[in-house]
């Protein structure tokens, strides 16, 4: 089967630092892969790459066999790939369900908008009744659940998500991931998640990448990976070649 | 007399912040300072009458019903603006603000010196709706009809933009660009449609601001432009850049304070009355730098 997903040889540089250095991998349609490893191993480069946020400095990225690279990240927003990126960014000034409809501009589907508003509006109980708030009002875990149901209104098929545990008490964070996962099961999502916390990947489970000074030194399964001593080595010893 | 002077503070704060309103659409989209703003209203007053260099002006689309006048007017301010974004802008899309500025600045000067070359050097008389300039009794006063017209055009503007940006796609889009150009583009807002659309808005509200000027002045001068840029300009820095109420409420703060102080200066004193006005600008600024409403965010442009 094709991949949903695929990465070949992606280089990010800003400058002189390289920061995604020659980086290969794919993901399988309905997958959940996590992307963990230390600050600044190149995480959310990779993600800004995918979506086409940065110009990757060489390699190529398919979707559904489709090249992605070199498009501008409006072009491949379209073709189904959507991103929660890293610190959430909502639009403070647009109200709660203003932020939810940026992204339906692109779907073909307008008719089915308003089921899916409230599908959202019944995932995240919260966003419903705050509909008409100001987003910049809401608190971190609400901006969280935002940044995701913004994301998902643009009915996206592999979705990338950087960090969504940042800053979030950890019950909060415990129902982040309940709700990702029940959205995910629904819909056959295919689901990139960036999570600097290997123990809180390993209890969601699924497939994890293990990333450091730009490139994967581990790729396997979340759940055995943080009982490994593997990670110890990834964050503190020498990249495994 | 306080009627008078209320009519005259709502009038020509109405035009600038019209004008001011025409710069922080685009700086709100692009961070950019288009300093060929005042060219697109010049351009727009200069589209009334037939090119000649002749003294005398011919009226050329200004002899046409104000039905026909005010949007075919419009539309060749906002195809002025959209023309200039494609040919000039775009291809400086990820150039240095600087750059961008001092594209403005050029494109100004040939727009200007088009007109020169079409048109002449000398300022031509023209009169626009003439009907407008008789005086009509209201609560005791005697207003000009035009004066209530532009105060009404003026309010009925800014009421359509605010629906616009408030209700329709195209203007949930354009905040969203606003605050964060590179998030709306992840969720497939066209960065094209966007910046187009915030220039074909900017070209209308100039051509807006070129109407109301001829009609009140009676006067087509290649240089009426760049006097209310400047005021504009100034709207939209003491309004907090990109902040559109912002820029709306400063427009009329300015064109308050300088009617006012029109009206309370002594004689000797009334020739240096800008001089006030922007000393009391300084004073602003002083006190808040960012603005009477800082914008919503500062995202570098896409
Ligand atoms: N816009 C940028 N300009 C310059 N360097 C950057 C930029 N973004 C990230 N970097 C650098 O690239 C490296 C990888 O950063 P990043 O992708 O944010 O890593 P992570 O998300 O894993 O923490 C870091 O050294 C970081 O300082
Ligand atoms: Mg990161």
């Amino acid at each position: 089967m094709m991949s949903k997903l695929g990465v070949f040889d992606l280089s990010v540089r800003y400058g002189k630092l390289t920061a995604v250095n020659d980086i290969s991998f794919s993901v399988a349609e309905g997958e959940r892969v996590f992307i963990s490893g230390p600050n600044g191993a190149g995480k959310s480069s990779l993600l800004a790459a995918i979506a086409g946020e940065v110009r990757a400095a060489h390699g190529r990225i398919e979707m559904d066999g489709d090249i992605l690279s070199g498009r501008v990240p409006e072009a491949i927003a379209r073709r189904g790939l959507s991103m929660v990126p890293e610190g959430r960014r909502i639009f403070r000034a647009l109200t709660v369900q203003e932020n939810l409809m940026v992204g339906v501009g692109l779907r073909r589907d307008k008719t089915a908008v308003p089921d899916d508003l409230e599908a959202i509006y019944a995932a995240f109980p919260i966003l419903g009744t705050r509909r008409h708030a100001n987003a910049g009002a809401l608190s971190g875990g609400q901006q969280q659940m935002l940044a995701i149901g913004r994301a998902l209104m643009t009915n996206p098929k592999l979705m990338l998500v950087d960090e969504p545990s940042l800053g979030l008490a950890p019950r909060v964070v415990d129902e982040v991931y309940d709700r990702l996962c029940s959205l995910q099961a629904q819909r056959g999502l295919t689901l990139v998640i960036v999570e600097q916390s290997s123990a809180r990947a390993g209890r969601v489970g699924g497939r994890m990448l293990l990333l450091r000074g730009g490139r994967i030194v581990a790729d396997g399964d979340a759940t055995a990976f943080a009982a490994d001593d593997l990670l110890k080595e990834a964050y503190f010893g020498e990249a495994t070649p | 007399m306080t009627l008078q002077l209320l009519f005259d503070a709502l009038s020509l704060g109405g035009i600038y912040a019209i004008a001011a309103l025409g710069i922080a659409l685009i700086f709100g989209v692009m961070k950019l300072v288009n300093f060929a703003h005042g060219q697109f209203i010049a351009f727009a007053v200069f589209a009334l009458i037939v090119p000649s260099t002749d003294a005398v002006a011919v009226m050329g689309l200004g002899a046409a019903p104000a039905l026909v006048l005010v949007p075919a007017i419009l539309a060749v301010g906002a195809g002025l603006a959209v023309a200039s974004e494609y040919l000039v802008f775009r291809p400086l899309r990820n150039a240095s603000p600087v750059a961008l500025m001092v594209a403005s600045f050029a494109l100004g000067v040939v727009i200007q010196n088009g007109l020169l070359v079409a048109y002449g050097g000398r300022p031509k008389a023209i009169s626009l709706w003439p009907e407008l300039g008789k005086p009509v009794a209201l609560l005791g006063a005697e207003v000009p009809m035009l004066q209530i017209i532009v105060i009404v055009s003026v309010l009925v503007v800014l009421a359509l933009l605010a629906v616009m940006l408030k209700r329709s796609r195209i203007g949930l889009e354009m905040r969203a660009a606003a605050e964060d150009f590179g998030m709306a583009r992840l969720l497939g807002v066209r960065a094209n449609a966007v910046i187009a659309g915030a220039f074909a808005l900017s070209g209308a509200l100039a051509a807006t601001v070129a109407l109301v000027l001829v009609a009140q002045t009676g006067v087509a001068d290649v240089r009426m432009g760049g006097q209310i840029m400047l005021v504009a300009f100034i709207a939209t820095v003491v309004g907090g850049m990109g902040s559109l109420p912002g820029a709306v409420a400063a427009g009329f703060a300015l064109g308050a304070a300088s009617v006012a102080l029109q009206a309370a200066l002594p004689i000797e004193a009334r020739p240096f009355r800008d001089a006030f006005l922007y000393g009391l600008v300084i004073l602003v600024l002083l006190l808040r730098p960012q603005g009477l409403f800082a914008a919503a965010s500062a995202k570098p442009r896409v």
